[in-house]
């Protein structure tokens, strides 16, 4: 039975052979013990550095800090998810043995009532007298008890309200701030082109645009959605509150965080009616190559995160365009405030992912110096301009910080604009809601949202279609009967005689 | 004591058997017992109800079997005359080679490549571009069986019917056709399987405007409704079943029609 043995055994040997090859940092043997931090994070989702513009792997830089502190030789491991269901599933089945992991909003909630998640003021009065040892203090984290630390007090705002007080139905409550810290945040609008959708026409008809309500001709089914049910199900809300089209019942709600959280019965319904009526003038659903198709001008108009919208309008500079007067010919557009035509109220949605760590932490002193070094001004600030999202370190901070004024400067942005930008900064205001988990009510959402996607009915097209080849199979078969018909009979006729 | 290891024929079945359980046997029974379980382990029976009392389910699953028909009949209809043509040319089988050459591209590319032409040619990407996808992709899986069984029919039935004065129509309807329906019939189980189950074509070729119960399945599962996702995947698989065990009773009875021949 030995020779069975010897397979795996060889292979085992190779994977530890290659091992390292995917670990972040370097392990050289300075002394000191060796620790290991697993991190969980989205794809693309990080500085990981590029030699063209002089930066480093944000997590090397991170492992350097690391020793220089403790004296000991830390590892990270880094893993990725693609949604925030691929994640919940691994985490809430005790498959994911991670250090850190950095959710949405809503999965937070989630994860934390099901108890997943250690709570970091507690666990930083626990490392306290290591920290106090190695001389640090963990000033930038947001969720140690000692006010916002670097993270942005509006942000911090939005998650107090909506998330402040959680009951988890064991008659404890729970507040999200002491569980998370903020990492990057931004909203929900509209990826447009600039040279077929004008800013009047998106100042007028605001989320419309994506229903094509002006019969704009050229971007009749130039439009993309995004193929996921809580985005989508937002979009509607949205559209049906500017054009008055929510059932009797919710029209006087007067907040954006108010109406996004609905999902009873009617609200569903409706959702579905205007979802529906959107697919005869989109393009179709999308959740990666809406970016690519927008910049390579195949649709005018893409439902998008802020993030990658601004980062799509930034590969479309041209400098010899002239134009628009910032050389970009794709806009991002978020509407909210009051619309000046119509003058009515305009909502959006703000979401943020933040960093947290799992009950099945190994490594909670890495994992909240980790935290803490990303918060930084000059760490966000990185981050930031690596993968074109807004990171939640306070605008103030971050303007006054020598380390991130000479980056940005050194990657060429003009300060002043990124500071001002109000696709990347939008007021913070009761116009940009968050939302919850959809619960119990997921699957009656993810129905809808089935039935809009395949349309109201079998496609009749199709059944045309199968009548048209059957027909025309009965015709040649009747030509064909003839045509033997009248071939047979003098031949009969000859033989015969 | 125990018995010597012996390397005989049986021991290169093991492999084969092992994988067979991990990855076929394994999966279905995982389905099976997920189809009763709610979202928290708790034993079920609403994702039935679910299922079979919601609307969308059904368009689904109806639009999934249209389409399936319409590119089974298409594929038929396209594949027939170039397999009974290549069978009759003595060049047939590097022709053949070429029909199926790309099939040994990966279809996700080819289907990519598919949506960059018509993106170029300006088509607007909906029903008929994803029919002309399944199309595309399945027609090798017709012509393939259909060509091997009609250059495997006896030359002398021909022959036979061409010396009893049948004309060139007679000859191919009372010989050729009859004898190649079992040709007919594995390319048709071979096309309308896996189109009624494919979601990447249709999802790619319509920018996922058409709507099909593979990606209906993808979905279920990518929303954590394992439940749903799970008796979606258990009526997929009765489908599979029904339609080869209709296809096996055609042939069977096709083999009788054959021997009556005589």
């Amino acid at each position: 039975m030995k020779s069975y043995l010897k397979f795996p055994a060889l292979i085992f040997a190779i994977c530890l052979v290659f091992l390292p090859l995917f670990s972040a940092c370097d392990k050289k043997d300075n002394g000191g013990e060796h620790v290991e931090l697993v991190i969980y994070n989205w794809e693309d989702y990080i500085d990981i550095g590029d030699s063209e513009m002089g930066r480093n792997n944000i997590l090397d830089d991170f492992c350097a800090y690391y020793r220089e502190v403790t004296g000991d030789t830390l590892t990270i491991k880094y893993t990725t998810f693609d949604t925030n269901e691929t994640m919940m599933t691994k985490v809430l089945n005790n498959d994911a043995n991670v250090d850190l992991i950095c959710p949405s909003e809503y999965a937070i909630e989630k994860l934390l009532l099901a108890g997943k998640l250690e709570n970091q003021k507690k666990l930083y009065e626990e490392l306290k007298p290591t920290l106090d040892g190695y001389g640090i203090d963990l000033d930038g984290m947001s969720s140690v008890g000692k006010g916002d630390g670097t993270i942005e007090d509006e942000i911090m705002n939005v998650i107090r309200v909506m998330f402040g007080s959680i009951e988890d139905g064991h008659g404890n409550t729970l507040d999200m701030t002491e569980y998370m810290v903020p990492y990057m945040w931004g909203t929900l609008g509209i990826l447009y082109n600039k040279d077929v959708i004008s800013q009047e026409e998106l100042d007028e008809y605001g989320w419309g645009v994506l229903w094509n309500v002006q019969n704009n001709e050229e971007l009749e089914n130039k439009i993309l959605m995004k193929d996921s049910v809580r985005d989508t199900y937002a979009a509607a809300l949205f559209y049906m509150y500017e054009y008055d089209l929510l059932p009797e019942k919710y029209k006087d709600i007067k907040n954006a965080q108010d109406l996004i959280n609905v999902t009873d019965d009617e609200m569903v319904e409706a959702a579905e009616r205007v979802l529906t009526e959107q697919r005869d003038h989109i393009s179709g659903y999308e959740v990666d190559f809406g970016k690519d198709d927008m910049i390579n001008e195949i649709v005018y108009a893409d439902f998008a995160w802020s993030g990658d919208a601004l980062w799509a309008v930034e590969e479309s500079y041209d400098e010899d365009d002239e134009v628009h007067d910032d050389g970009c010919f794709l806009g991002y557009y978020c509407p909210t405030g009051v619309n000046p035509k119509t003058e009515k109220e305009r909502f959006s949605n703000i979401w943020y992912d933040g960093w947290v760590i799992p009950t099945t932490v190994k490594n909670p002193l890495a994992a909240m110096m980790f935290i803490d070094y990303m918060a930084r001004p000059q760490n966000a600030v990185r981050n930031s301009v690596a993968i074109g999202y807004t990171c939640a370190a306070d605008k103030q901070l971050m303007s006054e910080n020598d380390e991130a004024l000479a980056f940005l400067e050194e990657q060429e942005y003009d300060v002043e604009e990124y500071f001002s930008n109000v696709g990347r900064y939008p007021e913070i205001n009761f116009a940009l809601g968050v939302m919850r988990d959809f619960g119990g009510e997921n699957e009656k959402v993810v129905n809808m949202w089935q039935r809009a996607k395949s349309g109201a009915g079998v496609d009749m097209s199709l059944v045309y279609v199968i009548v048209a080849i059957v027909g025309a199979f009965l015709i040649a078969a009747l030509v064909y009967i003839i045509a033997q018909l009248l071939k047979r009979r003098p031949k009969k006729l000859s033989s015969a005689e | 004591m125990k018995k010597k290891f012996k390397l005989t024929k049986k021991v290169f079945s093991f492999p084969y058997i092992l994988f067979l359980i991990l990855f076929v046997i394994v999966p279905l029974v995982l389905i099976l017992v997920n189809a009763f379980l709610d979202s928290d382990k708790n034993l079920t029976l609403n994702n039935f109800k679910t299922f079979f009392s919601s609307p969308a389910s059904s368009i689904v699953l109806g639009n999934s079997l249209l389409v399936g028909v319409i590119t089974t009949v298409l594929c038929l209809v396209i594949g027939y005359p170039v397999a009974y043509i290549l069978s009759k040319m003595s060049s047939g089988k590097i022709l053949v080679l070429l029909y199926v050459l790309p099939m040994f591209i990966n279809f996700l590319i080819r289907t990519l490549a598919t949506k960059a032409i018509f993106i170029a040619l300006n088509v607007e990407l909906g029903m008929g571009t994803v029919l002309f996808g399944m199309v595309y992709n399945y027609l090798p899986f017709m012509i393939m069986p259909l060509h091997t069984t009609i250059s495997g029919i006896d030359k002398s039935y021909i022959e036979a019917a061409q010396d009893l004065g049948a004309d060139k129509v007679t000859v191919f309807l009372k010989t050729t056709l009859p004898l190649s329906v079992s040709g007919i019939l594995s390319g048709v189980t071979m096309v309308f399987i896996p189109t009624i189950s494919t979601f990447a074509i249709s999802q790619l070729l319509s920018n996922g405007k058409i709507f099909l119960f593979g990606d209906s399945i993808q979905l279920s599962f990518e929303q954590n409704l394992y439940g749903v996702g799970s008796i979606m995947s258990l009526v997929m698989l009765a489908f599979v079943l029904v339609s080869n065990f209709v296809m096996n009773k055609f042939n069977r009875n096709n083999d009788a029609v054959r021997r009556s021949l005589w």
